[in-house]
């Protein structure tokens, strides 16, 4: 398989020469040894970040167990009130938005510059995509039918008495994750600025690849809550 | 060594960057450093296996889906009551295929230095015990009473006959007593638990419909009993003939 080297041997021998794009012209921060030792350091602290992103929703994840041990009754009347096509169709938004900042990573590797945009832009509009679904298609008829989170649960007609709780839990879920798209909006936004300067390439991408590590956990989180809340019966 | 920056990394002559030709230069090296000239690149992953993980990813997105629609097909149409844990065992298998191959091949752990590997990993342990200890307490909470009920007597009421006119055995536990009391039409908790509006206290005295700080109002429903699993979300619910709590001030002098 392919492999590319950050050039810790040919470092010294770049110079900085301002006619060169900035990727080849970028250097490690003083205290590591070449670029290479910066790329994994970086990279090794993306993932302990994402470590805390997993136990944050594992937290989610614990409580929807134990509510639906507790109460099965409630979610299954409370899943019944979600459209599973539009859970599917943002499943496969994401699903996409993850292939294409995959192949952002590659792009970045191979220096090709106006593929690496475009792959950042599709990615950044797949994130706005699933975040329409989830406000004008979902949220905004939940709340205006009153499914709302325990205490403001307002719909006449409960399937359960402990309905609300389960509302707790998907507005909780959902909520939070929404957050990281919209989170990873703004990353990518940052990414195609950068992108535009031609700072990603072959010699340094470390930016495109933690973005992309942290697209893909939230990819992933949303693959569990799409079975675990829309397909209850 | 001739160099203006003796900090710089990349500075021509640095000591990490100079390979070092002979044995009297490696106490200027820095540790660890002989190592990484050793590393074998990053992958670049062919845009085949990228397309591949995604096409496989979808399918299994499909098919958690029609896993559903066949265990509702199966329910409906044999008449058939599927457990829960089936439904969620089949889609969090599918989910964790799934996570393997992003993980894998999206986020290259399958190509990258297995420290971050042993990172994630770790991660997952934990969550598995997050959830299992959880599991655990909350699995075998009815085995825990059962074996209790047998000599313990909860809540200190056994042998007494109540103001109700109900007596409590003692080894009934506290929750068959408690069903008793609320369908007992003389025990004062069956006049709370069902006719919980027509007793309701003076306006004045009950708190702001959604003071929250005093706990959850009663609901126009009766609430389900307690069971091992359940704790009742009513506010203000004591004991049969003892003075019942904020939401009625002297509620139970009232219904006669």
């Amino acid at each position: 398989m392919a492999t590319i080297d950050l050039g810790h041997a040919a470092t010294h021998q770049r110079p900085d020469d301002p006619s060169l794009p900035p990727y080849k012209r970028y250097r490690a921060a003083a205290h590591y040894r070449d670029r290479d030792h910066e790329f994994d350091a970086v990279k090794m602290g993306v993932w302990l970040f994402l470590a805390t992103e997993i136990l944050l929703f594992s937290g989610f994840f614990v409580g929807y167990a134990v509510m639906r041990m507790l109460h099965p009754e409630a979610f299954r009347a409370g899943s019944h009130h979600l459209d599973w096509q539009w859970g599917l169709t943002n499943t496969v938004v994401l699903l996409v938005s993850s292939y294409t900042v995959a192949c952002a990573v590659r792009n970045a590797q191979l220096g090709q510059q106006k593929l690496l945009k475009t792959n950042i832009l599709i990615t950044m509009a797949c994130g706005f995509v699933f975040l329409a679904i989830k406000f004008i298609f979902e949220y905004s008829k939940k709340y205006r039918e009153g499914l709302l989170p325990g205490w403001f649960y307002s719909y006449p007609a409960a399937g359960d008495p402990y309905e609300p709780m389960w509302w707790g839990i998907y507005w909780g879920a959902t909520g939070i994750h929404a957050l990281h798209v919209t989170v990873g909006i703004g990353l990518f936004m940052w990414l195609f600025s950068g992108a535009l300067r031609q700072k990603y390439g072959p010699e340094h991408y470390t930016a495109v690849e933690g973005v992309g590590l942290y697209w893909h956990i939230v990819d992933i989180v949303w693959i569990f809550l799409f079975p675990m809340l829309y397909l209850i019966h | 060594m001739a160099h203006s920056k003796p900090h710089d990394p990349n500075a021509p002559g640095h000591p990490s960057v100079a390979a070092p030709q002979n044995g009297t230069e490696l106490d200027v090296y820095p540790a660890g450093a002989a190592d990484s000239h050793h590393h074998h690149g990053h992958t670049i992953v062919p845009p085949s296996t990228l397309l591949a993980v995604l096409m496989a990813l979808l399918a299994l997105t499909v098919l958690t889906w029609g896993a559903s629609q066949v265990e509702t097909f199966v329910a409906t149409m044999f008449n058939v009551v599927l457990p829960d844990w089936v439904n969620v065992f089949v889609a969090l298998s599918i989910a964790v295929i799934k996570t393997t191959l992003v993980v894998m091949f999206f986020m290259q752990l399958r190509y990258d230095n297995p420290l971050n590997t042993m990172v994630f990993l770790f991660t997952m342990v934990t969550v598995l015990f997050f959830l299992g200890f959880t599991m655990i307490d909350l699995g075998t909470r009815g085995t825990v009473d059962r074996f209790k009920a047998a000599y313990v007597v909860d809540g200190g009421t056994g042998g007494i006959v109540l103001p109700s006119g109900s007596a409590v055995g003692a080894n009934t536990p506290i929750t068959v007593h408690a069903r008793r009391e609320a369908e007992n039409p003389e025990s004062p908790k069956h006049q709370y638990l069902h006719h919980a509006e027509e007793h309701a206290a003076p306006v004045a005295a009950v708190p702001p419909a959604r003071d929250i700080s005093q706990g959850f109002p009663v609901g126009p429903y009766a609430p389900e009993q307690s069971s091992p699993q359940k704790s009742r979300p009513v506010r203000g619910l004591t004991l049969p003939g003892l003075a019942p709590a904020a939401a009625g001030g002297d509620h139970g002098h009232n219904h006669h």
